[in-house]
């Protein structure tokens, strides 16, 4: 079936017409050009494509696009132009979180939400909120640092 | 393959596309999405029509209704881990599913309704004697979820039917003491190896009012029986060194792990062990770690 | 002139790009009229191919095998040798082996048609373990006994001091598979340009590249032009493999003319691409009767898989590495990759060296512990110090610090009181281990076969270009280097590039392994902005060009592997502390402890992410990362659902510590360090829970399960 579906893409309003069992991830890079959304297993185990929900984490190779009908979708390409998520992501390039980058763009997501729900989150907490995003390169110790460092700087912004 | 697919705006229209097509439901879609992925690019292919069901506000609750909890299909885990009103082996399970990403997505309906053995809530829920709703067109039934998950992935679910809502009665009298614990592949984003959730009620001279244990991740569906707890009920809690060994081994004989027996077998032999041990020393804790 | 940025830590120069979501990686690549591209691989194990059934193809899809390789083309893959094969024609030697490519516009159409290949084998018996190899199970199909290489290494004399020593202890140590999982799958876009190819890859090495396919349809290797594409992470699993991916490609772009495009999804990137080698190390030490460690008889067995590819060489890393951080008077080492029906096994992070360094720290370890002494004080008895002879009769030149970093990591950790008071089976337990990663290609390579050169170009507007095959995957090369050439000029950081190497523009500055950059590129490209800064006129384009000179006194006879096989070395010490659950055997790592000397560190902060994520990995190795063989889809694990890989829960943070000890040949100090912080982490690891079940654990990865079994 092809339908138009309708939602909220990094603020603006969009308007796709395709299969809905498509996949948010394909969606976004291939039809919207957002290529910061990454694919890493395309099953929902590593966050690499990553992006806010309403607000709320989710992994886009999970998501068929019709499941977005009237949703917001926030992307590392919308995020990255708020004063959130630029804290962030200057946050993890002082911090050292960033090797070969692939998990980044999902990791500041996932960062966001935390951060939204928990301005000033404990190194546990922190933990426990990238839990779903993994990175082979860091062992997670910078990206760590990074976050809370942000969330530091970014005093009253969450 | 049929390309078929709809996103129903109300249950109503959903109850009549499911019976007049057969549609199947996508929830969260993080069983359905992953099992049927054709790779970058490709629309994942199902060999049935599908409709989209994570829109329906009307599957998503939690409400007391007289001695009950019930959630509707459609909530998320993140939902029930976030509610204190969800009797804690429940919400504890709810919490420790994959990432806070995945449990965004995931639903109990799902959860429930793909019958994996290694599946999480269907063990607590078990162990509560939870019921399910289920919907059709033309009416509704409601069994115990012990009954309606019959076999490793296959359920007693019709082809006109939607899973409505997951009844949890709450006991009489709050459980003395609970145990909820997931051993997964690793610490945290994993599939349980293993899971145990057992719970026990006392009256005040100290005799098992109630007792009850599920597994999960050890045999085709949750192992639980009813029988073998009768061993420890109406036991006071000063008999249970005795009765333990005993009890230990009947319990053993009703996990049938498909792989690593004796790690599920003995982890599990422990952990009861543990939790049995701890109500006996009359612990005040009514959350046994 | 401004203040240097040595040694501090720097804004990584890719550091913005990357996090905001602004970098493109090789998936993100589109091109006009690109097609795309799916692998057919082999089904079974062993066997003959009998026949190949293809579908009736849709127009604008083609099928591309080695019938398409054109007159004077080889269908043969130049890694180190050139054994593997780009199609298999005629026989498979694993699950997974290319038989060909299914290109066309439409992925889900291609996928239909990958199904529909029909592939008839004449099936063989085939060999999985070292043993089975060993045993030429199925018939030996690599020489007369399935061995591409065996060699012994000798030291003083063994066999005397055997028959005369009072005390022998035996062991055999063993090493599973491991999977790189670089976050980035492997991918590779082939394409016409002008009368030449251009590939685009995620890559260590792009003169690899060129030099393993250009033969395929017989082009000098300028005909080929390599295009490294931002790397998503490689760890060794991008140094040849790409050549599995970009060979096909290549042929598939000269039968199409089209762009085509290939990349693995997880599932592919896990079951089908190469793997760490699982080893076997026996041991037989003699021990006097004051304790100590008299000779070591080594026997050292790698599983190479299906095709050479660089097993000899990771082999020789790993003999040279087989008695450890340790001056052991007398010693012998044998060593074989054995050919097996699995996929090729090839380079990972610390190239050979983990696996016998494992062996050799746990076979130590549980010595110490049948003589009744804690194994720090048996290890530090024969540190390695400076002017010792090492395995290969070469000396050691430089001042080592290992009592220094033992100290540090002591002190830090507590070890030597938890040692004590944790008792043996008492569920808690520390660990010890210490490593040394050997800087730069093995004995002469630098100087025989690299020979390695830096470009620089310094343009008219007085900014400067970095014109080297050297690539960045992640690791902080390109901002070591930046760094490097910046401060020898004395400008900004702002006015020095370092682009992605295209073969067709940069000099071969030699492939990105062996923790070989920063040390060794890295000292021609200071000498290189040296040179610029003495004939540095404003204004005006200037290009100079280094090469590599080879440090005097360095002997080295690779035909006997005598000498010095490595020209310095990185040292690690690693303390580990865990808890192990009373119900589960669950373990609970407490704390984690490591100094390090790199000699110089040219970036604080990168050196410092890189021993994080280099520990992470080999605690990865040793508690986790399981991978058995399946004969139905060649490995059992083939997704990240499956192949478990630590998440930011499972370790705590770490400790980590650096000592200066500047190293005479590298820029400003600096030496190798990269696949060192892998190296020691998994043998701590190990210690520590053996001592914690009060068992000695000979085999890695353990999983629980395993634990509770022992116990
Ligand atoms: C990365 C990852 C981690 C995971 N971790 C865990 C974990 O830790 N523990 C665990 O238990 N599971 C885990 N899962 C599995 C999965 O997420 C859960 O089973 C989840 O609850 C499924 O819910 P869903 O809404 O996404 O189901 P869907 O995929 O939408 O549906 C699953 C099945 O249920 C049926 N269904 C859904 N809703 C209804 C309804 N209302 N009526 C009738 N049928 C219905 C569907 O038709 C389908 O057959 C994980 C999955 C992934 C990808
Ligand atoms: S690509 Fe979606 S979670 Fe890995
Ligand atoms: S930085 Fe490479 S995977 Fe995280």
């Amino acid at each position: 079936m092809i339908d138009e579906i309708r939602f909220t893409l990094n603020n603006s309003e969009v308007a796709i017409t395709c299969d809905p069992l498509k996949r948010l991830l394909d969606v976004l890079r291939e039809d919207f050009g957002l290529f910061g959304t990454k694919e890493a297993c395309g099953e929902g185990e590593c966050g690499a494509c990553s992006v806010l929900m309403n607000g709320r984490l989710i992994t886009t190779c999970m998501v068929p696009v019709g499941a977005v009908k009237g949703k917001e979708i926030m992307t590392i390409e919308g995020l990255r132009e708020t004063e959130r998520g630029k804290t962030i992501i200057e946050a993890f390039a002082d911090g050292g979180a960033v090797q070969c980058g692939f998990c980044i763009p999902g990791m500041v997501v996932a960062a966001e939400s935390l951060l939204s729900r928990n301005a000033k989150p404990t190194e546990d907490e922190i933990r426990l909120g990238i839990a779903g995003n993994l990175c082979r390169c860091t062992g997670y110790d910078l990206i760590v640092e990074s976050i809370k460092l942000a969330s530091e700087r970014g005093e009253g912004l969450w | 393959m049929v390309e078929t697919s709809y996103i129903p705006q109300t249950l109503e229209e959903a109850l009549r596309i499911r019976k007049e097509t057969g549609a199947k439901p996508l929830a969260g879609g993080t069983d359905l999405m992953v099992m049927h992925r054709r790779g970058t690019g490709v629309v994942p292919s199902f060999p049935w029509p599908v409709m989209i069901i994570s829109s329906l506000e009307e599957l998503k609750y939690i409400r007391r209704e007289g001695d009950d909890i019930v959630i509707g299909s459609g909530t998320t885990c993140h939902a029930i881990e976030d509610d204190p009103s969800v009797p804690y082996a429940v919400r504890t399970a709810a919490s420790l599913m994959g990432a806070e990403s995945l449990r965004n997505l995931a639903t109990i309906g799902g959860n429930v309704c793909n019958a994996s053995p290694k599946a999480d809530l269907p063990v607590p829920l078990i162990m509560m004697d939870a019921k399910v709703t289920l919907v059709s067109a033309t009416g509704s039934r409601t069994l115990l979820l012990d009954e309606f998950i019959t076999g490793p992935k296959e359920t007693d679910l019709k082809d006109d039917e939607l899973l409505l809502e997951v009844r949890i009665p709450l006991p009489e009298k709050d459980y003395s003491h609970v145990w909820y614990r997931k051993i997964g592949t690793r610490k945290a984003n994993a599939i349980s190896k293993l899971s145990l959730s057992a719970a026990v009620t006392l009256d005040a001279d100290g005799f098992i009012k109630d007792f009850r244990s599920a597994n999960g991740a050890s045999g085709p569906k949750v192992a639980r029986s009813t029988e073998v707890e009768k061993i420890l009920e109406g036991k006071n809690v000063t008999e249970i060194p005795s009765v333990l060994e005993q009890f230990l081994d009947a319990y053993d004989a009703i996990l049938s792990p498909h792989a690593m027996p004796t790690y599920r077998r003995l982890s599990t032999r422990r952990m009861l062990a543990h939790f049995l041990t701890e109500v006996a020393s009359g612990t005040q804790n009514m959350i046994v770690t | 002139m401004q203040q240097t940025s040595i040694g501090r830590s720097t804004r990584r120069v890719d550091a913005i790009a990357k996090a905001s979501g602004h970098t493109q990686y090789i998936a993100d690549y589109t091109f006009d009229g690109m097609i795309y591209a799916k692998m057919v691989r082999s089904t079974v194990p062993r066997g003959k191919i009998l026949d190949i059934s293809i579908p009736v193809l849709p127009s604008g899809y083609s099928f591309i095998s080695a019938k398409d390789i054109p007159e004077g083309g080889k269908n043969q893959l130049h890694m180190i040798k050139t054994d593997y094969t780009c199609f298999a024609d005629g026989e498979v030697r694993f699950i997974g082996e290319t038989i060909g490519l299914v290109v066309g516009p439409d992925r889900g159409v291609l996928q239909d048609l990958v199904d529909q290949v029909k592939v008839t084998y004449e099936e063989g018996e085939y060999a999985v373990t070292i043993e089975d190899g060993l045993a030429c199970k199925g018939g030996a199909f690599v020489g007369e006994d399935n061995c591409f290489c065996d060699f012994t290494i000798n030291k003083g004399d063994v066999d005397e001091i055997f028959a005369g020593s009072d005390r022998v202890f035996e062991e055999e140590i063993n090493t599973g598979w491991q999977e790189h999982v670089h976050l980035e799958t492997n991918g590779a876009i082939a394409m016409p340009e002008g009368d030449k190819f251009v590939i685009h890859v995620s890559a260590q090495c792009p003169f690899y590249v060129r030099k393993s396919i250009a033969s395929l349809i017989n082009r000098p290797y300028e005909d080929i032009i390599v295009r490294q594409s931002v790397t998503g992470g490689a760890f060794g699993g991008k140094e040849h493999f790409p050549d599995v991916l970009a060979g096909p490609l290549l042929v598939a772009a000269y039968v199409t003319g089209k762009p085509v495009q290939l990349i693995f999804d997880r599932h592919e990137d896990s079951a089908y691409s190469v793997k760490r080698h699982p080893s076997r190390t026996r041991f037989r030490t003699a021990v006097d009767k004051d304790g100590n460690i008299t000779a070591m008889d080594v026997d050292v067995v790698y599983n190479a898989g299906g095709y050479e590819s660089c097993s000899y060489v990771v082999l020789q890393r790993g003999v040279f590495h087989a008695t450890g951080v340790y001056n052991i008077p007398n010693s012998r080492v044998r060593g074989r990759a054995v050919a097996t029906n699995t996929f090729p096994s090839d380079a990972f992070r610390g190239f050979g060296a983990p696996q016998t360094l494992f062996a050799v720290e746990t076979h130590l370890a549980h010595i110490a512990t049948q003589l009744g002494i804690d194994p720090f004080e048996l290890k530090k008895r024969h540190f390695l110090k400076k002017g010792d002879v090492t395995v290969t009769n070469g000396h050691i030149y430089e001042t080592v610090v290992l009592p220094e970093m033992a100290q540090q990591v002591l002190d830090e950790s507590g070890y030597l009181e938890k040692a004590k008071t944790y008792a043996p089976g008492s569920l808690r337990g520390v660990g010890i281990s210490f490593y040394n990663h050997g800087g730069a290609f093995t004995g002469n390579g630098e100087q025989m076969i690299i020979k390695a050169r830096v470009r620089l170009r310094k343009n008219s507007d007085d900014t400067v270009d970095i014109l080297i095959g050297s690539t960045e995957m992640g690791q902080g090369f390109q901002t070591a280097l930046t760094k490097i050439v910046a401060d020898e000029l004395g400008i900004g950081l702002e006015r020095v590039r370092y682009p992605q190497p295209d073969t067709s523009v940069v000099s071969d500055s030699g492939p990105t392994v062996a923790s070989r950059s920063t040390m060794i590129v890295g000292a021609i490209a200071q000498r290189s902005a040296a040179r610029l800064r003495e004939q540095w006129v404003e204004g005006k384009e200037l290009v100079v060009e280094e090469e590599y000179t080879h440090p005097e006194g360095f002997p080295w006879d690779q035909s006997t592997f005598q000498g010095d096989a490595y020209i310095g070395y990185g040292w690690g010490a690693c303390v580990i502390e865990v808890e192990v659950d009373p119900l589960t055997t669950e373990v609970n790592t407490k704390g984690i402890w490591s100094s390090h000397d790199v000699g110089l560190a040219i970036d604080e902060l990168i050196v410092h992410g890189q021993i994080n994520g280099g520990i992470a990995q080999s605690l990865g190795y040793a508690a986790m990362e399981k991978l058995d063989f399946s004969a139905k889809t060649g490995f059992k694990q083939t997704g990240l659902s499956d192949y478990i890989i630590p998440t930011s829960m499972d370790f705590p943070s770490q400790v980590c510590t650096l000592v200066d000890n500047p190293y005479e040949f590298g820029p400003h100090g600096a030496k190798g360090m990269g696949e060192l912080v892998f190296n020691g982490a998994s043998a701590a690891y190990i210690d520590a829970v053996s001592r914690a079940i009060g068992k000695e654990i000979r085999s890695i990865p353990v999983p629980p399960e395993i634990l509770m079994e022992m116990m």
